[in-house]
C-alpha cells in the first residue's frame, strides 16, 4: 500500500484536474460517464476477471441500485425523509449488495457455464418484472427523479454538472480504493485462487461457494454504488439500464480494457465511453465499429488494452523501448490508411443518396471513382502493414531479448 | 486408538467397483505406504478419504469422528492435508502466493475481506519460511504456472504441508523427476513429514522401504496386505500379486 501511495495520489490529482482540462459542456458530460462506467466495470471485473464468473446479467445490480436511488431522490424532494444527495450512492450499493446477497445465495453454487446461464436467466426475468412491477420501474418510460433538492451540501445544490462530477469522482475515488483493497484481504486471494483452481481451493480449506459469494456480494454493492451514481447524473433511469445490453457493454468495458489487470476495466470504460460519446455523434455505423474493435481484441489482445500495454514491461526493463517508437510507427501510417480506407467503405455503403465527405473529398455511392479511391487507399494501407510487419517483429524480438553485456538472465 | 480409520469402505462408478470392501487403520506419526499396480484404485483411495468423492458403503473415522461424505473443505479444516498425482496448483497466482493461500485457513483468516494480507507479518513469513524449506524461494514472485516440472512438484508439495495437517497424504510425490531430483524431494518430504503422519502412494520400492514404517497393498480395489516393510518383502501373495511384476532391487 505504501508504494502505491503515488499511484493514488496521482489518481486524486488527476481526477481533480481532468475537468479543468477538459471544462467543456461535453467534456464535463463524458467525464460524469466516466465515473459511473469506470466503477461498474471494475465491478463487473470483480466477478470476471478476480473470480472467474462469467456473468450474463451484472446490470441487474446496476439498474436496481440506480431505480432505488431515483425513488431515494423523489422521497427527498417529496421531503418524506432528509437526506444529502451525496450519499444517493450508498442507496445504491445496499440495494445492489441486497440483490447480491440473494441472488447470489443460489447462483454462486455453480460455476462456469451454469453459472453464466443463471446470470441470464436472472436478468431476463428481472426485466421482464420491470414490466409488471410498473410502479417501481415506471413501465416503458422509466423514473424520473430531481437531484437539486435536500439539504445542500456545503452549499452546493448540485444543478451543475461539474458539481455532479466532483460528486462522481469522489465516490470513484472511495470505489477503486476499496475495491482494491478487496483484491489484497484473504477473501479477495482466494476469490483468485478459486479462478485459477477451484479443486485445489477446497483441499486448502475453502468452500469455493463461499468464496464466490463474497466476490459476488462485493460486486453488486460497487455496481449499485455506480447505479446510483447514475440516477445522480441522469435523473432518469429506464428499464434499459438493468437489460442485458447494459450487462453485455459492460462486460465489453471489462474485456477490451484487459480482465487480468486492476486498471484494465478502467482502461475499457474509458475507451468504451469515449466511443460511445464521441464516434456516436460522427457515424450511425459506431457501434459495428465497436464489435469489430471488440473481435481484434479477443483474437489478438486476449489480455486486452492493459495486457498490451504491460507487454512492454519486459522491453522497459531491458531498456529498449525507444527501439520500438520508429518500427511502431512505420507500421502506424499504412494502418492507418487501412483504417480510413475501411471506415470509408463502411460509411460510404449506407449513405445511400447522401454524399460523404471524406478528407476534402466529396464521394458518392453512385461513383465508381469514390469506390476506387477508399478500395486502393485499404488496399495500399493493407500492403504497407504486411511489408512493414515482419520489421516490427523483429524489432519486438529484439527489444524481448536480454543484453548479454547487462549479465541478467531472461526471467 | 487410530488417527485414522477405514471400515468396509466400498466405491462403485456405476457398476464397476473400484474399491472393494477396505478398512485400515492408521497410527498417529505413522508413515504408511500404499503400493499397487496402475488402476488399482490408490488415488481413488485418497479420494475417498480427502472428501473428493463419496464412499458408496463404509465409513472413515478421523480423530475419532465420521469425516466421510463431508466436502473437501471440512476435512481439510479438521487436518488432511494432501498433494495430486497430476499437479494441481493455482497456476496463475506466484508461487509466494499459492503458498499464502494454502496457509489463509489455518492461520485463522477464513473469508476475511476486512484485512490486508500485505499486512500480515506473521503469515507471511511463514509462507516465506515454507517456501526455503521446499527451495522456491528465488522463485517466490514467479507464477506459478511458469517453473519447471519439479519445482512445480515441489510447489505441490509446498500447497500440501503449508497448514500444518496434522495427516498428510501424498500421491506419488516425485513420479516423473529424475533420480537427484527425487532424492531431494524424499529429503524435503521426510524433513516436512516429522512428527506427523504420512500416507504415500509410490511406485518406486527404495522409497517405500526407505521411508515407511508400514505398507498397504492394493490390487485391484482391495487390500491384500498391512504390514512392516521386511513381511510385506517376505509375503508371498504380495509377490505373486505386486512385487513379481515389478523387478526390484531392493
Ligand atoms: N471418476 C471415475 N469414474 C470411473 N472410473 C474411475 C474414476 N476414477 C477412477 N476410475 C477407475 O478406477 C480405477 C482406479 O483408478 P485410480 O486412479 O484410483 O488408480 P491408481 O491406483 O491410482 O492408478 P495409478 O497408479 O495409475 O495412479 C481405474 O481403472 C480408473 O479407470
Ligand atoms: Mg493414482
Amino acid at each position: 500500500m505504501k508504494k502505491q501511495f503515488p499511484i493514488w495520489l496521482g489518481f486524486a490529482l488527476a481526477l481533480i484536474l481532468l475537468p479543468q482540462i477538459f471544462d467543456t459542456v461535453l467534456g464535463i458530460s463524458i467525464l460524469n460517464q466516466m465515473t459511473i462506467w469506470i466503477i461498474f466495470a471494475l465491478s463487473y471485473n470483480m466477478l470476471l476477471g478476480q473470480g472467474g464468473m462469467l456473468s450474463f446479467g451484472h446490470a441487474v445490480y446496476f439498474g436496481l441500485g440506480g431505480f432505488m436511488s431515483v425513488h431515494a431522490l423523489n422521497l427527498i424532494a417529496d421531503e418524506i425523509i432528509v437526506f444529502s444527495i451525496t450519499l444517493i450512492p450508498l442507496v445504491g450499493g445496499a440495494v445492489g449488495l441486497l440483490a447480491a446477497v440473494f441472488i447470489g445465495s443460489f447462483s454462486t453454487r455453480k460455476s462456469g457455464t451454469v453459472f453464466a446461464m443463471i446470470s441470464l436467466g436472472i436478468g431476463e426475468l428481472i426485466v421482464a418484472s420491470s414490466l409488471i412491477f410498473a410502479d417501481f420501474f415506471g413501465g416503458e418510460a422509466g423514473v424520473t427523479g430531481d437531484r437539486t433538492y435536500g439539504p445542500p451540501f456545503f452549499g452546493i445544490e448540485f444543478l451543475q454538472d461539474a458539481e455532479v462530477y466532483y460528486l462522481g469522482a469522489f465516490w470513484l475515488f472511495v470505489a477503486t480504493l476499496f475495491m482494491y483493497l478487496f483484491t489484497q484481504t484473504p477473501a479477495g486471494r482466494m476469490a483468485n485462487a478459486v479462478r485459477d483452481n477451484p479443486e485445489r481451493a477446497e483441499f486448502i480449506g475453502y468452500s469455493t461457494r463461499r468464496v464466490r459469494f463474497i466476490s459476488f456480494c462485493a460486486a453488486g454493492l460497487f455496481a449499485g454504488v455506480a447505479g446510483g451514481l447514475f440516477a445522480i447524473n441522469y435523473e432518469f433511469i429506464t428499464e434499459e439500464n438493468l437489460n442485458a445490453l447494459t450487462s453485455g457493454r459492460v462486460l465489453l468495458m471489462a474485456y477490451i480494457g484487459g480482465l487480468g489487470f486492476f486498471i484494465g476495466p478502467i482502461v475499457g470504460a474509458v475507451i468504451l465511453t469515449l466511443m460511445n460519446s464521441l464516434l456516436s455523434n460522427y457515424s450511425e455505423m459506431w457501434m459495428l465499429y465497436l464489435g469489430i474493435m471488440f473481435l481484434l481484441t479477443v483474437l489478438f489482445l486476449p489480455r486486452g488494452f492493459a495486457g498490451f500495454i504491460m507487454m512492454h514491461q519486459t522491453a522497459w526493463q531491458n531498456r529498449r523501448l525507444g527501439t520500438l517508437i520508429l518500427p511502431y510507427l512505420i507500421t502506424a501510417i499504412p494502418a492507418s490508411l487501412f483504417l480510413a480506407g475501411f471506415v470509408g467503405l463502411v460509411e460510404l455503403s449506407h449513405k445511400g443518396d447522401d454524399t460523404l465527405s471524406f478528407f476534402g473529398l466529396i464521394l458518392g455511392t453512385e461513383s465508381m471513382l469514390s469506390w476506387g479511391i477508399l478500395l486502393t487507399l485499404t488496399g495500399i494501407g493493407a500492403l504497407g502493414v504486411k511489408l512493414s510487419g515482419p520489421r516490427l517483429d523483429a524489432a519486438w524480438v529484439l527489444a524481448n531479448t536480454v543484453r548479454s553485456d547487462n549479465g541478467g538472465d531472461a526471467q | 486408538m487410530s488417527l485414522l480409520t477405514l471400515d468396509a469402505v466400498c466405491k462403485s462408478f456405476g457398476s464397476t467397483r473400484i474399491i472393494n470392501d477396505v478398512s485400515l487403520d492408521i497410527e498417529a506419526g505413522e508413515k504408511h505406504a500404499i503400493i499397487g499396480p496402475n488402476g488399482a484404485g490408490k488415488s481413488t483411495l485418497f479420494h475417498l478419504i480427502s472428501g473428493r468423492y463419496n464412499v458408496s458403503s463404509g465409513a472413515i473415522g478421523f480423530q475419532g469422528k465420521s469425516i466421510h461424505n463431508l466436502p473437501p473443505y471440512e476435512i481439510a479444516r479438521r487436518g488432511i492435508a494432501r498433494s495430486f498425482q497430476v499437479t494441481n496448483i493455482f497456476p496463475r497466482m506466484s508461487v509466494f502466493e499459492n503458498i499464502r493461500c494454502a496457509l489463509l485457513w489455518s492461520e485463522g483468516y477464513r473469508y476475511s475481506f476486512w484485512q490486508l494480507v500485505g499486512r500480515q507479518k506473521k503469515l507471511n513469513e511463514k509462507s516465506f519460511g515454507i517456501l526455503e524449506q521446499i527451495g522456491l524461494s528465488d522463485k517466490a514472485q514467479l507464477p506459478s504456472g511458469e517453473l519447471a516440472y519439479a519445482q512445480q512438484r515441489a510447489l505441490e508439495l509446498g500447497v500440501a504441508i503449508a497448514s500444518g495437517a496434522e495427516l498428510i497424504m501424498l500421491d506419488e510425490p516425485v513420479a516423473g523427476m529424475s533420480n537427484s531430483e527425487a532424492e531431494n524431494a524424499v529429503a524435503l518430504i521426510r524433513r516436512i513429514t516429522e512428527g506427523k503422519t504420512l500416507i504415500m502412494v509410490e511406485h518406486d520400492m527404495n522409497i517405500v522401504f526407505d521411508i515407511a514404517d508400514r505398507i498397504s497393498v492394493l490390487v485391484y480395489g482391495e487390500i491384500i496386505a498391512t504390514d512392516t516393510p521386511e513381511n510385506i518383502r517376505g509375503n508371498k501373495r504380495v509377490q505373486e500379486a505386486y512385487l513379481g511384476e515389478v523387478p526390484c532391487d531392493a
